[in-house]
């Protein structure tokens, strides 16, 4: 009686084991299965921000406020300097863009003063909404930043590097 | 019986071991595995483009030359109205404008850059800084034409 009280424990415990095996088994495939599915969402969320912010990029530099539309030649991704100064003074388009922030900075010639009527156009950073909300961190892209400029003997068309910085609000 | 029991529980034990050990290997690996670029295609590309059009100091008797000038006319080995050569200019103004737009250093995201421009399929300017070697990169070009000839501007961002 006592032997076969002890067989049949040991049967128990052995089916312990083996339904404890396999379930941490399944479990396990069950979380790699997972993080592989995880990994997959995460970057095409990770594309599709990307391509938000270019599109955003993208629609902000050649809408109206922003674009030099003819007034350089056909160039591309280009900002009118003087439009952007015009533009932050105006406070009617606070809430136009949807976004948190919009920022332009020189790259080349660098210049680490912010813009204001009084500096234009020795100044490397132009503010040109910046909202109380919380913002995300920006997307970026680069920028001709363009304004007619007076030489000696001419009038002529000045292109400098900038980047074009676009905040989103956070959500919730 | 039971000792054939416990030596089939051991070699099971085993094997979800291996099983185990394989698959957190695996996850640490897609875990870890970089989910987001540093440097992206399109931002080179839009950098190239509008360097491009950057406008210099070189100037000749019309206008002062954007760096798309610049190459064109350091090809034709002009000179700028201030007697300086178009190909020096052009290599001090793009020098500074990668530098200024790509900082590149151990701490820094980006590792180094390699720039060419090609005439008609011939590398005429290469300029490049930092580590070149790596298979991290992200590269674009911008081609134009001007009387016949062909030019090829191409940049890779190493990170």
């Amino acid at each position: 009686m006592v032997i076969k009280n002890k067989k049949a424990q040991m049967k128990i415990q052995q089916m312990m084991f083996m339904l404890l095996a396999v379930t941490f088994l399944f479990i396990l495939v069950g979380v790699f299965f997972l993080a592989i599915k995880l990994s997959t969402l995460k970057q095409s969320a990770t594309s599709l921000e990307e391509k938000n912010a270019m599109l955003l990029v993208s629609k902000l530099a050649s809408s109206p406020e922003f674009s030099c539309e003819n007034a350089f030649g056909a160039k591309a991704s280009c900002v009118d300097f003087d439009k952007v100064i015009a533009l932050k003074e105006m406070k009617e388009y606070s809430d136009f863009w949807g976004v948190a922030e919009i920022e332009i900075r020189k790259i080349f010639p660098a210049s680490n003063e912010i813009c204001t009527s009084q500096n234009y156009p020795n100044c490397g950073i132009v503010k040109v909404f910046e909202s109380k909300k919380n913002a995300l961190p920006p997307s970026t892209n680069f920028i001709s930043l363009c304004r007619k400029e007076v030489s000696e003997r001419i009038i002529y068309d000045k292109c400098e590097l900038a980047l074009l910085m676009v905040s989103s609000e956070e959500k919730g | 019986m039971n000792k054939k029991g416990q030596e089939e529980i051991i070699g099971f034990v085993v094997i979800i071991v291996i099983v185990a050990i394989a698959m957190v290997v695996l996850l640490w690996f897609l875990i870890n595995s970089p989910s987001e670029n540093t440097v992206e295609d399109f931002e080179v590309e839009s950098f190239i483009q509008t360097a491009l059009q950057y406008t210099t100091d070189c100037e000749d008797f019309v206008e002062f030359l954007s760096v798309q000038d610049l190459i064109i006319s350091c090809e034709e080995n002009d000179k700028c109205l201030d007697e300086r050569s178009s190909c020096v200019v052009l290599n001090e103004i793009l020098t500074n404008i990668i530098e200024n737009s790509w900082k590149v250093g151990e701490e820094s995201a980006v590792k180094g850059y390699k720039m060419k421009i090609f005439v008609d399929d011939l590398e005429k300017i290469t300029m490049e800084k930092g580590n070149v070697t790596t298979a991290n990169y992200k590269g674009a070009f911008q081609d134009f034409a001007r009387a016949g000839t062909d030019y090829k501007v191409s940049l890779n961002i190493y990170y």
